[in-house]
């Protein structure tokens, strides 16, 4: 079962996120973290499968979680769920590593359209 | 001269929000007919987007009409209580997803900054409501609305 850590630092956005995923068919083993550092210490302590991380997040954003990690050598797949999707984003994401994003509002079929190609 | 963010496009970007994160219906926000009541309690979240333009993303409603939105995002029942952090949460969570999209709209990009909620929304230094739009969320009065920096009022403080 793959594993994802989903880091937002709204809950009631990780539980959408997570319904999200299940509803697309995901069934993932879920955990969770509230900011960047947070994500770090949980990757750094037990890497997961892949991470879905929001981009606008205090202590540390998802763009400097993402170089982060990087830097420290972690290729964890990773992938953005942002309510901002501009083009310049896109390409800063895409430059960090990140294997896609996904603007919110979304759908599961939005999902399945994105994270089917790169990770089934 | 048209506005940096035109109504219609708020008005989608609001009725894809409210479809995809609350409601899995797209006809349950709509335009309000006629005036808009006054609220008991009102509550507003709001996120400020910085850059080329300045502005922000506004949504005022009554506090047991975001209660229920929040019970909406949160798969709560009608009669579940709402904590003041899961209101909070929820309603500053659609104020950050409506004002990305905003965001997303502008010529040049600026940075968005991260959710607010309070009674009333403070004074934004120099800005103009853009566009106001009155709409009802299951029947019920809840405002959208863009406030905006005029590039002269911006150079005027600085001068």
């Amino acid at each position: 079962m793959i594993r994802v850590l989903i880091t937002d630092d709204s809950r009631v956005m990780r539980q959408i996120v997570i319904r999200t995923l299940r509803q697309a068919g995901y069934d993932w083993d879920v955990s969770e973290a509230s900011d960047g550092v947070e994500a770090l210490e949980a990757v750094r302590a037990d890497e997961p499968d892949v991470v879905l991380s929001d981009w606008n997040m205090p202590n540390l954003n998802g763009i400097d979680l993402l170089r982060r990690l990087r830097a420290e050598g972690f290729q964890t797949p990773f992938g953005f769920v942002t309510s901002e999707g501009s083009p310049e984003m896109r390409a800063t994401a895409e430059a960090a590593g990140a294997l896609f994003l996904i603007a919110k509002p979304f759908t599961a079929e939005g999902f399945r359209e994105v994270i089917d190609p790169v990770l089934a | 001269m048209s506005a940096v963010v035109e109504h219609d496009q708020v008005l989608t970007i609001a009725r894809e929000v409210f479809a995809a994160m609350v409601d899995g219906d797209p006809g349950l926000l709509q335009p309000w007919d006629g005036d808009l009541p006054a609220f008991d309690q009102s509550i507003s979240a709001w996120v400020d987007v910085s850059g080329d333009w300045h502005g922000r993303a506004v949504l005022t409603t009554d506090k047991s009409i975001a209660d229920d939105l929040a019970r909406a995002l949160l798969d709560l029942g009608a009669d579940e209580e709402v904590t003041d952090l899961d209101l909070v949460d929820a309603f500053g969570e659609v104020a950050n997803v409506v004002g990305g999209n905003v965001k997303s709209l502008l010529p040049t990009q600026g940075s968005l900054g991260l959710p607010q909620v309070a009674p009333v929304a403070p004074a934004l230094a120099g800005a103009a409501v853009v566009q106001e739009l009155r709409l009802a969320w299951r029947g019920r009065p809840f405002v959208v609305a863009v406030w905006g920096i005029e590039k002269a009022a911006e150079e005027g403080n600085r001068s």
